[in-house]
């Protein structure tokens, strides 16, 4: 038989007995209307969260910590002539040297390094349109905040490291009562920064914080421009984290200041520490991550990075994915069944003519033939209308909990995702199950005598 | 009784045949020793009374059942030693076979029914057109090629089958009780026609009926089975 004449034929004879062929065929329509929408779902979460880290650059990222806390007790002086004062234990063993701006410098010329920056925040008084807020402020390279990490909602990034000027989200200036985010462009805003001073100029301030009287901090004002509006979003390391305020990082360093990275550093910069806590390094491209890690690690220090933890949450979703293929197997189980079933019955009431097939020259390889393809005609439109099911279910499911989700603040997002493969794979295999379903009464067709057949009434 | 074996003339030959249906212990043979010799362009007609073995003959002639014991040749060939593909083949190219039942495809046209067995035969559906409307003319129902079987006569149904049974060009053509579902004017004017085949297209023909007078008035000659065996063990 030809390959047109099978497909013509499977076609008719399924038309024949309608409705049965209906209810099967919804059968695997819902089987893998449900296969479909589960694996979209799987596969729409992980792309909003791969998409996301994309997106912001995240996977271009590592984090780059000391392997031990470098730091010098507050009470050794600084000055190696003061009396009191120890060098340094230079550790050789552990090869580990300063996360410092030499250090940053260095990596920044590694290549694929785009940027290396220290992560540098303190806590700061805003003052702005005579309100105050005690923030912490962040100090960023003006590289770094072009290359997707930040949302530009008004204004613009600054352009150099050195200008005082400074970014502010949208949600301080709410806080603040400002409704107008184009009107704050331009105008300035005051830092007030606090430091320990254990300078010979600040005794009287350390004498009357033993007193009990204040602090022994200085204050020092600083005032910038404000060059654009950005959405909430800050970066502490890898691991977004919410920043009010970012600043440059050259006038960051000209400032006084606490410099918080890690609630450790509260207790240990007492002092001006010897060294960054914690350097940020942004890559070109992704593919640099394995080299620059390794120098990084050589050189004697520990990193982080999100492409690590992805990896982890990548395994995570296999069993995810495992766990939703087995509930649409059920569905699909269920729809075999009940292909098996229909093909049997076929077979039981075409019996008779079964047996003229047969007894007008059909082989046994020509019954087997005509009633696998009308088992992968099933599964073929059942595959076809089950990706149309499971995308109509797909996007009603979508539109009700973004409905729900809009309300929570949540932004629109795609839950479901439909990649090619998904599509053609479904079918196939709705056709490839259909087909598995169809051996048995295939085989059972192809066994009938005709002489028992023909006698048949 | 004649020595068949070795006479290379005879288009259809049956040597000591026998058909034991086997269920559970009990073993009931259909056929038992037979010995047939038919001569190509031949009308031969089979009689006896039910039971006696008839069908069983005529589906191990058709290739439709395999002997027991024994061995069938025709046109030469030993089509009781071929596996279940080359019988295929054999039923599709070289035997036409018809029924008391016509055993035609219900929800199939009279035209679609007499095209079918091309359809295991490859060929495409345009030729199958052409050739089944051909025969279906030749039968005398080209105006009644769209029917389906139920809105056709029982005679008319036969022709169908006839012209079925010829669509693959094949030289022999069994037919078992074609007239038995049929009036006598009616199975009168199928075995015409057939005779008809016979005389004109040089088809060989096997047909069983317990209708005698047909059989006296159209078959070269006649045998008689009974019990599953020859009553009249004759040479033809």
């Amino acid at each position: 038989m030809r390959f047109t004449d099978y497909i013509e034929t499977s076609f008719s004879n399924l038309w024949k007995m309608k409705l049965r062929t209906f209810l099967t065929t919804f059968g695997v329509v819902i089987g893998i209307g449900a296969l479909v929408s589960m694996f979209a779902f799987g596969k729409g979460v992980q792309k909003n969260i791969t998409d996301t880290f994309n997106e912001l650059g995240l996977l271009n990222y590592i984090s780059v910590y000391p392997r031990s806390n470098r730091y010098r007790s507050p009470t050794i002086p600084d000055d190696p002539d003061a009396p009191g004062y120890v060098p340094p234990v230079e550790n050789k063993s552990e090869k580990a040297r300063l996360l410092d701006e030499d250090f940053v410098k260095e990596l920044s010329s590694l290549e694929g390094v785009e940027a290396a920056f220290p992560e540098i925040r303190f806590p700061a008084m805003v003052r702005f349109d005579d309100k105050e807020n005690f923030e912490m402020v962040q100090a960023l390279p003006a590289k770094i905040c072009n290359s997707g990490f930040l949302k530009l909602r008004e204004g613009s990034f600054y352009n150099s490291d050195d200008e005082y000027s400074i970014l502010i989200s949208d949600s301080l200036l709410r806080r603040m009562g400002i409704k107008d985010m184009k009107s704050v462009i331009g105008k300035k805003v005051e830092i007030s920064t606090m430091a320990f001073d254990v300078s010979i100029e600040s005794i009287p301030n350390i004498i009357s914080f033993l007193q009990g009287k204040g602090l022994p901090f200085t204050s020092k004002n600083y005032r910038f421009t404000i060059s654009g509006v950005i959405e909430l979003m800050g970066m502490s390391g890898p691991i977004p984290m919410r920043t009010n305020i970012l600043i440059p990082s050259g006038i960051s360093e000209k400032m006084k200041k606490i410099q918080i990275t890690s609630i450790s550093d509260i207790f240990q910069s007492i002092t001006q520490p010897k060294g960054y806590s914690m350097v940020g390094i942004k890559l070109k491209d992704p593919k640099h991550i394995d080299s620059v890690k390794k120098w990084v690690e050589d050189a004697g220090f520990r990193t982080f990075t999100l492409i690590d933890q992805l990896q982890e949450i990548k395994t995570a979703f296999i069993f995810m994915d495992l766990f939703l293929f087995a509930v649409g197997m059920i569905a699909i189980t269920v729809a075999s069944l009940g292909i098996i079933n229909t093909l049997v019955m076929s077979i039981l009431e075409r019996y008779r003519e079964i047996g003229i097939m047969k007894a007008v020259g059909a082989s046994s390889a020509d019954v087997k033939k005509i009633f696998l393809f009308e088992a992968g005609l099933i599964g073929f439109l059942g595959g076809v209308l089950g990706l149309v099911l499971g995308w109509i279910v797909s996007t009603i499911i979508n539109f009700i909990a973004n409905q729900i989700l809009i309300r929570q603040g949540v932004p629109h997002m795609s839950y479901f995702s439909f990649p090619l493969w998904l599509c053609f794979g479904s079918i196939i295999f709705s056709i490839l199950i259909s087909l598995l379903a169809g051996i048995y009464p295939t085989i059972r067709a192809s066994r009938v005598d005709p002489v028992v057949a023909l006698r048949h009434d | 009784m004649p020595k068949v074996e070795n006479v290379p003339e005879y288009f259809v030959e049956a040597h000591n045949l026998s058909k034991i249906y086997s269920s559970g212990k009990i073993e009931v043979a259909a056929l038992r020793d037979i010995n047939l010799a038919v001569k190509e362009g031949t009308f031969c007609g089979i009689t006896g009374t039910s039971g006696s073995g008839k069908s069983t003959l005529m589906n191990l002639l058709g290739g439709l059942d395999t002997p027991t014991s024994g061995s069938i040749k025709v046109q030469g060939k030993v089509i009781s030693e071929l596996n279940s593909d080359e019988l295929a083949l054999y039923r599709r190219f070289e035997v036409g076979m018809i029924f008391q039942s016509f055993n035609l495809i219900a929800s199939y046209s009279a035209m679609e029914n007499v095209a079918f067995p091309l359809l295991f035969a490859d060929v495409p559906k345009a030729e199958r057109t052409r050739r089944a409307e051909e025969l279906l003319e030749k039968v005398g129902l080209l105006a009644r090629k769209n029917h389906r079987p139920s809105e056709l006569s029982g005679g008319e149904q036969q022709r169908v089958a006839i012209a079925r049974a010829l669509i693959n060009n094949p030289k022999l053509l069994l037919a078992d009780e074609p007239t038995g579902n049929l009036d006598s004017k009616t199975s009168l004017q199928i075995v015409q026609t057939l005779s008809d085949l016979n005389k004109n297209h040089g088809l060989t023909i096997i047909m069983i009926s317990h209708e005698e007078d047909l059989l006296n008035e159209f078959a070269d000659d006649i045998i008689h089975l009974r019990d599953g065996k020859f009553v009249d063990n004759k040479e033809f």
